[in-house]
């Protein structure tokens, strides 16, 4: 039942008033720039890229946030730091790599400084002198992905994307070649050096090249490489034979190929594919000898200036080559003489003969038994024996050379040994020492001594004589000196009344002449009196009379002067008159 | 202290925020409309606090990419050079330029910070009812109403250089996207300064000193 209740006992419920928590529009405003932030920093975190070490030598003109990192001229990535490696030998630059050429950083991929470079052959990276430098990149072939890189020294050639093949030449020396040394086909570049390293062994160096894909068709199984630096220069017959590839290969060195027409296999060369680098085209190109007959030549002389590889000639023509110089030892006779092999190739004789000889030739050089029965013939009945000949007289290269000398001692070959011994005859140059030696000899053998006893006898007679002659000459002067003297006194006193007498004859001499010129005034005054008679008679300067009469004036004064020079002389040289003109002193 | 603090809205009056005029309301819950410049009048700026703690989360937000982003790009023959502000204070101090650097310093990365902070302070100072340093507090927050318009300098330079050096292919500046955000800081606290009631600081004030005399 219910209980009445007092309702105004019991507390009353408050009423709190709902707190309305009113949230304003305003706040879109931060939410916005949240998301916003948000936004852009969920993109920079997704499209954030590798970072990646490279370590280099040095870092030449790289920045920290300024040098890129470019691949095909493509910015793939950013350097964010460049610091020395911990043991400061190094330089470790980090880049920053973008997303998108996150996959290109693999194993085999290489880093490289890109900055101007002039080199023999060309300029490269000309862009980086406005640019400043950057880090050239070229991915591999790799898949493994890889975040620290050591960097290339050089720029490497990059290859990649051009077709070709790449092929490997073993060489015994790098020469001049150099990265990036052009290879010519037939004078075109057709490619060019991209490696080179030593071989494993250390014995050979190893040269990779890339021929470019139109030229690449034309490496062969049997195409031969060879070195194309330099000049070659040929002097035959013809005149002088100058090859060059061009300047670049002057310089900076190069490289031909070619096939010649015996090698061609027909078969193009695989990549990578090793061929030998020959030092120039004529032994590149040289065919090979196929069968070569060895032989030995014993020759009792010098044989200095003789190598291995001197040229074995038959009547003057390239028949084969030295092998090997030696001596050979013989104790039962104690004799050492000087033992030469050699090697002939039949087929430059054959090549050498006429076309339907050919036939004759190759059949001999096949059969063993007719080519010795006609070596033998050649040996017994026309002489053919070998000579060592000077190749140059300035270098003294020998050369071993085959001949006829008919008038050469018997010589017979014995096939039974494994390399036959040919006859040999000395050699022209030995000759003459030999005949030199021989005149020496003769000389050698004159009585020196006695012929110095001779001579020293006929001076001692000699010596005799002189003292006789010097006894006569004393003599002479004892006993006909004083004579001599008296007889000159006598001739003093003749020139002495010599001398009187002229002096009187002079003087009335000269009295003479007074009295003949006194005459002859005389006459000239009638020849005065005359000529002005004449003057007076005959009118006109240029009369011929007037002429003449110049003319003998001229005469007379003439003959005045010169009795005038008469008198002179006379006067002082009175002996004149007696003796005549004396000579004129010098 | 100042426990004897009389505000208008104590005494019942309202003042016009735009012509200042002392006047008395129509009813408590409508103030109504100014009697002199008919501006709408209001016992205190609606939802002051809340609009400005949401400007002032934004601006805080924008602060960040502001910084972080660079604000300028040049490109002068092929390389190009992004430059952060604080790249560039750094790039002025160390190629010797220090007053040029402390200048950036103080006008681009502190005063925008500085903002901040103060009307953070404001703001929690005003919710907690703090009494204390209200004429401070009040002279803190003119300042910051006088120096927003000063901060705007960075983007000034930013457009004036963009604009004058567009010297291509050789060289040209291109505005970078921290630019954007910086702009964003510097209105957005400006507004959030706006939009705060200074006449929140006083308000506890008046009840405390109510509730204690």
């Amino acid at each position: 039942m219910p209980e009445s209740i007092d309702r105004d006992d019991l507390p009353q419920a408050t009423v709190v008033p709902r707190r309305r928590v009113r949230i304003s529009v305003v706040w879109v405003i931060p939410i916005l720039a949240a998301v916003v932030a948000i936004g852009i920093a969920v993109q920079r975190v997704l499209s954030e890229g590798p970072t990646i070490t490279i370590v280099f030598k040095a870092a030449e003109g790289i920045e920290a946030g300024k040098t890129f990192v470019k691949y095909k001229d493509v910015n793939i990535g950013q350097v964010t730091a460049v610091r020395l490696s911990p043991d400061y030998g190094k330089v470790e630059v980090t880049a920053k790599i973008a997303k998108s050429a996150a996959g290109l950083m693999v194993d085999d991929a290489r880093f490289w400084i890109v900055q101007p470079r002039v080199t023999l052959s060309g300029v490269s990276g000309l862009s980086t002198l406005l640019s400043g430098n950057y880090i050239g990149f070229e991915t591999g072939k790799s898949d493994r992905k890889q975040r620290n890189f050591t960097g290339l020294e050089i720029p490497p050639v990059i290859t990649d994307g051009q077709s070709g093949r790449q092929f490997v030449l073993k060489a015994d020396s790098l020469g001049s070649l150099g990265i990036g040394a052009p290879v010519y086909y037939r004078s075109l570049q057709a490619g060019q050096v991209i490696a080179y390293r030593l071989a494993d062994d250390g014995k050979a160096v190893e040269i990779t090249v890339f021929v470019n894909a139109p030229y690449d068709q034309y490496v062969d199984g049997g195409t031969r490489f060879w070195n194309a630096s330099g000049v070659d220069v040929a002097v035959g017959a013809g005149g002088v034979d100058v090859r060059m590839q061009s300047v670049v290969s002057l310089i900076a060195g190069g490289l031909a190929f070619e096939t010649p027409p015996f090698a061609v296999t027909g078969v193009r060369a695989a990549a990578d594919t090793v061929f030998t680098l020959f030092g120039d085209q004529a032994t590149a190109m040289k065919k090979p000898d196929l069968t070569g007959m060895r032989y030995v030549v014993y020759f009792d002389e010098t044989m200095r200036g003789l190598s291995a590889g001197a040229p074995v000639t038959l009547l003057g023509l390239p028949a084969g080559e030295v092998t090997a110089v030696g001596l050979e030892l013989d104790p039962q006779t104690a004799n050492i003489r000087g033992r030469v092999e050699i090697v002939t190739f039949p087929e430059r004789l054959i090549a050498r003969l006429g076309q339907h000889q050919a036939a004759v030739g190759a059949a001999l050089a096949r059969s063993r038994q007719q080519r010795q029965v006609f070596f033998q013939r050649l040996v017994e009945q026309r002489g053919l024996r070998a000579q060592l000949r000077s190749g140059s007289l300035l270098t003294g290269q020998l050369f071993v050379a085959f001949d006829y000398f008919p008038d050469a001692p018997k010589a017979k070959i014995d096939w039974s040994q494994e390399t036959p011994v040919l006859p040999a005859v000395p050699s022209p140059v030995t000759d003459l020492e030999a005949k030199l030696s021989g005149i020496l000899a003769k000389l050698d053998k004159l009585p020196y001594e006695a012929i110095g006893a001779d001579v020293t006898r006929a001076l001692a007679s000699l010596n005799v004589t002189l003292e006789d002659t010097s006894k006569t000459l004393n003599r002479v002067d004892t006993n006909v000196t004083p004579e001599l003297k008296t007889t000159l006194e006598q001739v003093r006193g003749v020139l002495a009344t010599v001398d009187g007498v002229l002096q009187n004859g002079v003087n009335s001499t000269l009295a003479e002449v007074n009295t003949t010129l006194g005459d002859l005034r005389r006459p000239l005054a009638t020849a005065d009196a005359v000529l002005k008679t004449t003057e007076a008679t005959l009118v006109g300067r240029n009369a011929p009379i007037q002429h003449e009469l110049r003319d003998a004036l001229q005469e007379i004064s003439l003959a005045a002067r010169s009795l005038r020079v008469l008198m002179d002389y006379l006067d002082r040289n009175p002996e004149a008159l007696i003796r005549g003109k004396a000579e004129v002193k010098p | 202290m100042t426990a004897t603090v009389l505000t208008g809205a104590r005494a019942g009056l309202v003042s016009c925020e735009t012509c200042r005029l002392l006047s008395r309301p129509a009813s408590l819950a409508e103030p109504g409309y100014c009697p002199r410049c008919g501006a709408e009048l209001a016992w205190r700026r609606h939802q002051s606090i809340q609009y400005t703690w949401a400007l002032v989360v934004a601006a805080a937000i924008c602060y960040i990419p502001a910084n972080a982003l660079p604000v300028l790009t040049t490109n002068a023959l092929g390389s190009s050079d992004s430059d952060t502000i604080m790249g560039g204070v750094v790039l002025l101090y160390t190629t010797g330029s220090w007053p040029l650097a402390l200048i950036v310093l103080v006008a681009s990365v502190m005063v925008p910070l500085g903002k901040l902070v103060a009307l953070v302070y404001l703001l929690i100072t005003v919710q907690r009812g703090s009494l204390g340093g209200t004429r401070d507090r009040t002279r803190l927050y003119r300042m910051v109403q006088f120096i927003g318009r000063w901060s705007m300098l960075d983007v000034f330079v930013d457009t004036f250089t963009v604009a004058l050096v567009q010297l291509q292919p050789l060289m040209s500046v291109e505005p970078g996207p921290g630019v954007l955000f910086f702009a964003a800081v510097v209105v957005l606290t400006m507004i959030a300064a706006e939009s705060f009631d200074p006449r929140l600081i006083w308000d506890p004030a008046v009840t405390r000193g109510n509730r204690h005399a």
